[in-house]
């Protein structure tokens, strides 16, 4: 009884930073999503949502989904080459090179990839002094596929940071043993780090997936207006017609979509988890 | 010509090496041990057979074949760890035929040869057991299969029975060594235990910071330790320094001039422990002494004697009590005698000194 009552008295602080940071907000939006002005039910909003954004949330959608899949597949091959090249002076450049957009804030990387993506940006400029191009064959990358690029390279320091880590946590030894049974390093990745690793791999998708979900900046200065990602349109419900019902609406279809990747990778981790025992 | 040959070999990590001028020649179907205290380099000489650590010189030769700068992925030496290093996330089965899969062996061939595996390390039925869930003498022995499944050149194992508790290593140890003989496999076994290395191996070399101190059969390692640090770890753990007969150290040895100075090492269980008597004129050494401490081992007791500066450990199946003062006594062919003038700077010999 009274080691309960402590219990109680420890979690609380704690606990009540989550109901009143988190919860409220969460509880406030959803039933400002809801309802109408005198609190009746009313899915009004969402038909609102469908209506005016419905491109924007595929937009939305598909822009996730290509960044996720990229960020895994350079992800897992920067780790991997981490883990397994037997060039340690390539390892530790990389080892740098890698970690650096981590310490860059996401409106800064916009700016910077805004510079180098435009259609005369530093890279068209770049490719057309070279002789590779010549000046009207450039084109923009500014938009959707500027908005991916810029997203996995933020994202990928931060992947491969948890991924390479998980890498390194395995004993050495068992790479070793895969080598001297003849396996090529493909093959021990394949075979025996990446069953080993996938959890890591799974929150690191996940949640990189929440932070493409919530980041304002990039879609507002690399994308091209229209279509764009939620998070541009909350901000223009708020901005420009204080729309807040409209905007939670918003809310609760990106709540949505993480809440699904986040299904999946459940899913996904439970059944490996079933054939393994 | 020797099956495994290496000649010279120097390796190290960075700047600093590790292994000095390593010649070892393995006859094939012979094991040998490699002994050694910790940190003397024995899992390093394994790495760099293994081609998981690059040498700086020297050479590595397999059945007549240079392998020096080989990946170790072509080398086809598998290795024991000492983790046992199996992967969690496969079967019992799965781990072992994995060399097998990757050598693309028809399946059907390769479940046979896991089942072989399995029934000469005794395991029968478990194939499709998690590794995680077998005791540590079981996944020793899913890794010596998975080892032997692809039929290496060599087979080296790294402190294979060092996570056993006692007893199960003394079982393993029979198995290993009975399976060796059986299937006729070349190997290298690692170990910092005289006696694993002396029931075991066919040869011993001992290892001492980076250098082989001797390499030789068990019985000759025993017997006739070349250096006083071989003498030390192979359990001759008393030592004296002779310098010239006193009245409570006397040291007779037939075909011997005993006018040097000597460093002297011998068993406590070939030092006979006497009543006290002082002319002894006897060959070997006689040394008299207070016993200090006792200790009940079971077959025997173990005295610790203070002679002079130097403490020494007696076995006697009589327990002499505490402050008796007693003779020692040691025959000449339990005395391993070193000239100190060629021996003097062994680190063994100083270290106990100190001790
Ligand atoms: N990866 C490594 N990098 C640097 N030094 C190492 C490494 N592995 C081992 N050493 C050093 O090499 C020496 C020999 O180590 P090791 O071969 O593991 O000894 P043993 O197996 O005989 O106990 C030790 O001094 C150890 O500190
Ligand atoms: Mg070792």
């Amino acid at each position: 009884m009274r080691a309960s009552t402590s219990n109680l008295l420890l979690i609380g602080p704690a606990a009540l930073m989550v109901v009143a940071l988190f919860l409220y907000p969460l509880f406030f939006s959803l039933v400002s999503a809801f309802t109408q002005d005198d609190l009746s039910f009313t899915l009004d909003h969402f038909v609102k949502v469908f209506e005016l954004y419905s491109n924007d949330i595929k937009f939305t959608i598909i822009i996730v989904l290509s960044s996720v899949v990229l960020l895994a597949i350079l992800s897992i091959g920067i780790a991997a080459t981490l883990t397994l090249s037997p060039f340690p002076k390539l390892v530790a450049v990389l080892a740098l090179l890698y970690r650096l957009p981590l310490f860059i804030p996401f409106i800064v990387a916009a700016q910077m990839m805004r510079t180098f993506l435009a259609k005369n940006g530093l890279m068209n400029n770049t490719l057309v002094a070279m002789g590779v191009m010549t000046p009207f064959e450039t084109i923009s990358l500014l938009g959707w596929s500027g908005i991916i690029i810029t997203f996995v390279w933020k994202q990928l320091a931060f992947s491969t940071l948890l991924i390479s880590g998980a890498m390194a946590a395995l004993n050495r030894d068992q790479i070793q043993a895969a080598q001297n049974l003849g396996a090529s390093r493909l093959r021990i990745l394949v075979d025996v780090i990446l069953p080993q690793v996938m959890p890591t791999i799974g929150v690191a998708l996940v949640l990189s997936t929440v932070t493409i979900m919530s980041v304002l900046s990039v879609p507002l200065m690399i994308g091209t207006g229209s279509p764009t990602m939620i998070t541009a349109d909350i901000a223009f419900r708020v901005n420009s017609y204080g729309d807040y019902p409209v905007a939670n609406a918003l809310g609760m279809v990106s709540y949505l979509i993480c809440a699904g990747l986040a299904w999946f990778y459940l899913r996904q981790s439970l059944k490996d988890k079933g054939a393994l025992s | 010509m020797a099956h495994l040959d290496i000649r010279q070999l120097q390796v190290g990590y960075g700047d600093k090496t590790i292994l000095h001028g390593i010649n070892l020649q393995v006859q094939k179907g012979e094991m040998i041990a490699l002994l050694g205290p910790s940190g003397c380099g024995k899992t390093t000489l394994l790495n760099a057979i293994c081609g998981f650590v690059p040498t700086q010189s020297g050479e590595v030769h397999i059945a007549g074949h240079e392998i020096t700068q080989l990946p170790a992925e072509r080398r086809n030496i598998t290795m024991v760890f000492q983790s046992y290093a199996l992967w969690p996330h496969m079967s019992v089965a799965q781990n072992i035929s994995y060399g097998l899969k990757v050598r693309k062996i028809p399946k059907a061939q390769a479940h046979k040869r896991v089942l072989d595996l399995l029934s000469i390390v005794n395991l029968e039925g478990f194939e499709n057991e998690k590794v995680t869930n077998l005791s540590g003498g079981q996944r020793q022995r899913v890794a010596l299969a998975r080892a032997l499944a692809v039929e290496p050149d060599v087979l080296v194992l790294d402190e294979p029975l060092s996570n056993l508790d006692a007893k199960v290593r003394l079982s393993v140890r029979h198995e290993l060594k009975a399976l060796q003989k059986k299937l006729g496999f070349t190997s290298l076994i690692v170990t910092h235990d005289q006696e694993e290395a002396l029931v075991m191996a066919d040869r011993v070399a001992v290892l001492n910071q980076g250098r082989i101190e001797q390499l030789g059969t068990p019985e000759d390692i025993y017997q006739q330790p070349e250096t006083p640090f071989v003498a030390d770890f192979m359990g001759a753990d008393n030592c004296i320094i002779y310098k010239t007969s006193e009245p409570n150290v006397q040291l007779h040895l037939p075909n011997r001039s005993t006018a040097q100075t000597f460093a002297l090492y011998f068993r406590s269980s070939a030092t006979q422990v006497q009543a006290f008597s002082n002319s002894k004129n006897e060959a070997g050494l006689t040394l008299s002494g207070l016993v200090e401490q006792t200790a009940f081992l079971g077959q025997q007791y173990r005295h610790t004697v203070r002679s002079g500066e130097q403490v020494l450990q007696a076995d006697s199946r009589e327990c002499w009590p505490i402050a008796s003062q007693v003779s020692l006594f040691v025959p000449p062919q339990a005395l391993h005698v070193f000239d100190l003038a060629t021996h003097e700077t062994s680190n063994a010999f100083q270290s106990n000194l100190r001790g």
